[in-house]
């Protein structure tokens, strides 16, 4: 088990966002999250990377409780992630931002950072290296010196899948990684998601668009801040439960 | 940092040459200035000039990670009072005061930026203007030691000769060592680090770097060497008053950075020596600097959105322009 979580809970001043969840993931899984809009997914995410602090609970990763700890001691960690809204550093070309999120493995100190030594220099020339390889695997190679900012919608979801995988996670948290893309983007993205999963990294995804169930081993379906059902995909697609709280109020694809 | 520029296309090695050769051609011009200008009165312009380089480069290397140092002024006064109070009232050598101004100021920058450095960035802007007003005050009220409102007079200096030439090139110097160290932070993964969190500081955070380390750093290394400017100033000048340092004079930084180019390294450089050195230089012209700076401003807003080191880009790109018109007709 690579992530555990316990009575996970967090008010918003009177509005509990995400109330006493209960989740084991188990170490190579690929791992839906889904729910309404509002019914606190991105939440949980922000609890798990440390992004906002939980009210109540307690998040482990391989055994170790990370609750309360700072977002860039939790990327250190191994724990990668995209945002909804995927925020960018848009000034940055495409490759530069994926050289940029290298900051952990390897890192350089300030010295030889600072001299521009050959250590610095070696860590720097695999970094390049590793970041072309990771453009090539979401297919972003072709528009690597081109600003993030002027990027299509799709590239910049899939810029953000890249950015995340430079952490080199063992654990990967993607919020709406196919949301708004065209359908070839969306079957590019899914193989680069199921490539990321083949090389062992565990996955836990949100998505509304049903079609991602395909890939997850395993479903979580959340409303109002609180587990509902969980189950595989197929359970899922039939339970009567999650038709009523979400499928019943329409394939919804905001964002 | 190496791979970003190993990413970059070959046609920038033979810019690099061109670039190192008109580098070579400006230090030399640098060197003969006391030859060309034997006036005491221009080489001081200079010497002040070199000065508030180094204050607008480092003001702009804070600028990088996104925080505006409201208070660049006031920590070159912290550095002036601290080299000239030590080198005057506890005897130590304004060589060596110049150095701990420099500590000193960083060592303020970091105190007044670690508590606000988890909180955006805006709250640096905030809690460096009260800073700023509340050092002034402190150094006026101060009246035994900083000499209050009329100042602090018979600074010892670094050199005991009447002459200019020995601060020109010693100052030059200390500006182009503190540039070649400005420059290397920027260029190394340290610089670009400050650039993403200005950028986006969620994003940042999510793949390992600390927003509050970074940021505390860009402050850190700014004011040492904007407190290294101040303690050059006080052991040049003998002479120093609060009014050198209050806000209207950190406005101006801002003018010379912005003005100059933000997005450029050498902006704040440009900047200060337009604004600064010639509207002095031609002393006739000195009561109409705000009405020059005002309308290089409008220039610049409208037609160079980013700073005055964007033009030559911009003639070079229109004089090609033109050789290829002509040449298809
Ligand atoms: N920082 C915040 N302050 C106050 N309320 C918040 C904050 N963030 C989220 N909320 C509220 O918490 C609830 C859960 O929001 P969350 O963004 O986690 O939902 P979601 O499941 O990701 O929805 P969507 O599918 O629309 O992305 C919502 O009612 C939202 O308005
Ligand atoms: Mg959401």
């Amino acid at each position: 088990m690579i992530l555990e979580i316990n009575g996970l809970t967090k008010n918003f001043g009177g509005l509990t966002a995400v109330s006493g969840i209960d989740i084991k993931v188990n170490d190579g899984e690929v791992l839906g999250l889904i729910g309404p809009n509002g019914a606190g997914k991105s939440t949980f995410f922000n609890l798990i990377t440390g992004v906002i602090p939980p009210t109540k609970g307690k998040i482990i990763f391989k055994g170790k409780d990370i609750t309360g700890k700072r977002p860039h001691e939790i990327a250190e960690l191994g724990i990668g992630r995209t945002f909804q809204l995927n925020p960018l550093f848009p000034n940055f070309t495409v490759l530069q931002n994926v050289i940029s999120s290298f900051q952990i493995r390897p890192r350089s100190n300030w010295l030889d950072t600072f001299f521009n030594t050959p250590v610095y220099r070696k860590n720097e020339a695999y970094i390049l290296e590793q970041s072309l390889e990771i453009l090539n695997l979401v297919g972003l190679y072709k528009v690597k010196d081109e600003l993030a900012k002027n990027q299509p919608h799709g590239y910049q979801k899939m810029l953000g899948v890249a950015r995340a995988l430079a952490i080199k996670p063992s654990l990967l948290l993607l919020d709406e990684p196919i949301a708004g893309m065209n359908p070839d983007e969306i079957d590019n993205t899914i193989e680069a998601i199921k490539r990321t999963s083949q090389r062992g990294v565990t996955i836990i995804l949100v998505e509304h668009n049903m079609k991602i169930l395909e890939i997850c081993n395993r479903v979580v379906v959340i409303n109002f801040g609180q587990k509902i059902v969980e189950g595989s995909p197929q359970e899922i697609k039939e339970n009567p439960e999650v038709i009523r709280a979400y499928l019943g109020s329409g394939h919804d694809t905001k964002h | 940092m190496g791979s970003m520029i190993a990413a970059r296309d070959s046609s920038s090695r033979r810019k690099n040459y061109t670039q190192i050769i008109l580098y070579g051609i400006l230090i030399c011009f640098l060197l003969f200035i006391p030859l060309f200008f034997q006036s005491p009165y221009v080489l001081h312009l200079f010497i002040l000039t070199l000065v508030y380089i180094i204050a607008a480069a480092s003001m702009r290397f804070i600028m990088t990670s996104g925080q505006i140092p409201l208070a660049h002024a006031a920590f070159l006064g912290l550095g002036a009072y601290v080299s000239a109070v030590l080198s005057k009232h506890v005897g130590l050598s304004p060589w060596l005061s110049l150095f701990i101004a420099a500590f000193v100021a960083m060592g303020v920058g970091i105190f007044i930026s670690f508590p606000f450095a988890r909180l955006k960035a805006f709250y640096y802007a905030m809690v460096s203007l009260f800073f700023g007003v509340g050092l002034l005050q402190a150094i006026e009220s101060l009246g035994k030691l900083t000499g209050g409102l009329a100042g602090i007079t018979a600074i010892p200096t670094l050199f005991n000769t009447a002459s200019k030439v020995p601060y020109y090139y010693c100052f030059l110097a200390l500006t182009l060592v503190s540039l070649v160290i400005l420059y290397r932070f920027e260029v190394s993964r340290i610089g670009w680090n400050l650039k993403a969190i200005d950028q986006s500081y969620l994003v940042s955070s999510s793949v390992g770097i600390s927003e509050v380390k970074y940021r505390v750093l860009a402050v850190a290394i700014g004011c040492f060497f904007v407190g290294l400017a101040g303690g050059m100033y006080a052991n040049y000048n003998v002479t120093l008053s609060p009014s050198s340092f209050d806000s209207s004079v950190t406005l101006w930084m801002i003018i010379y950075v912005t003005i100059g180019g933000m997005n450029n390294f050498s902006g704040p450089i440009i900047g200060t020596a337009v604004l600064f050195l010639i509207p002095q230089y031609f002393s006739g012209l000195k009561q109409y600097a705000p009405f020059i700076s005002a309308a290089i401003l409008f220039l610049v807003i409208f037609m160079f959105r980013n700073g005055l080191v964007c033009i030559p880009g911009l003639l070079m790109a229109f004089y090609k322009r033109k050789k290829s018109t002509s040449k298809s007709r």
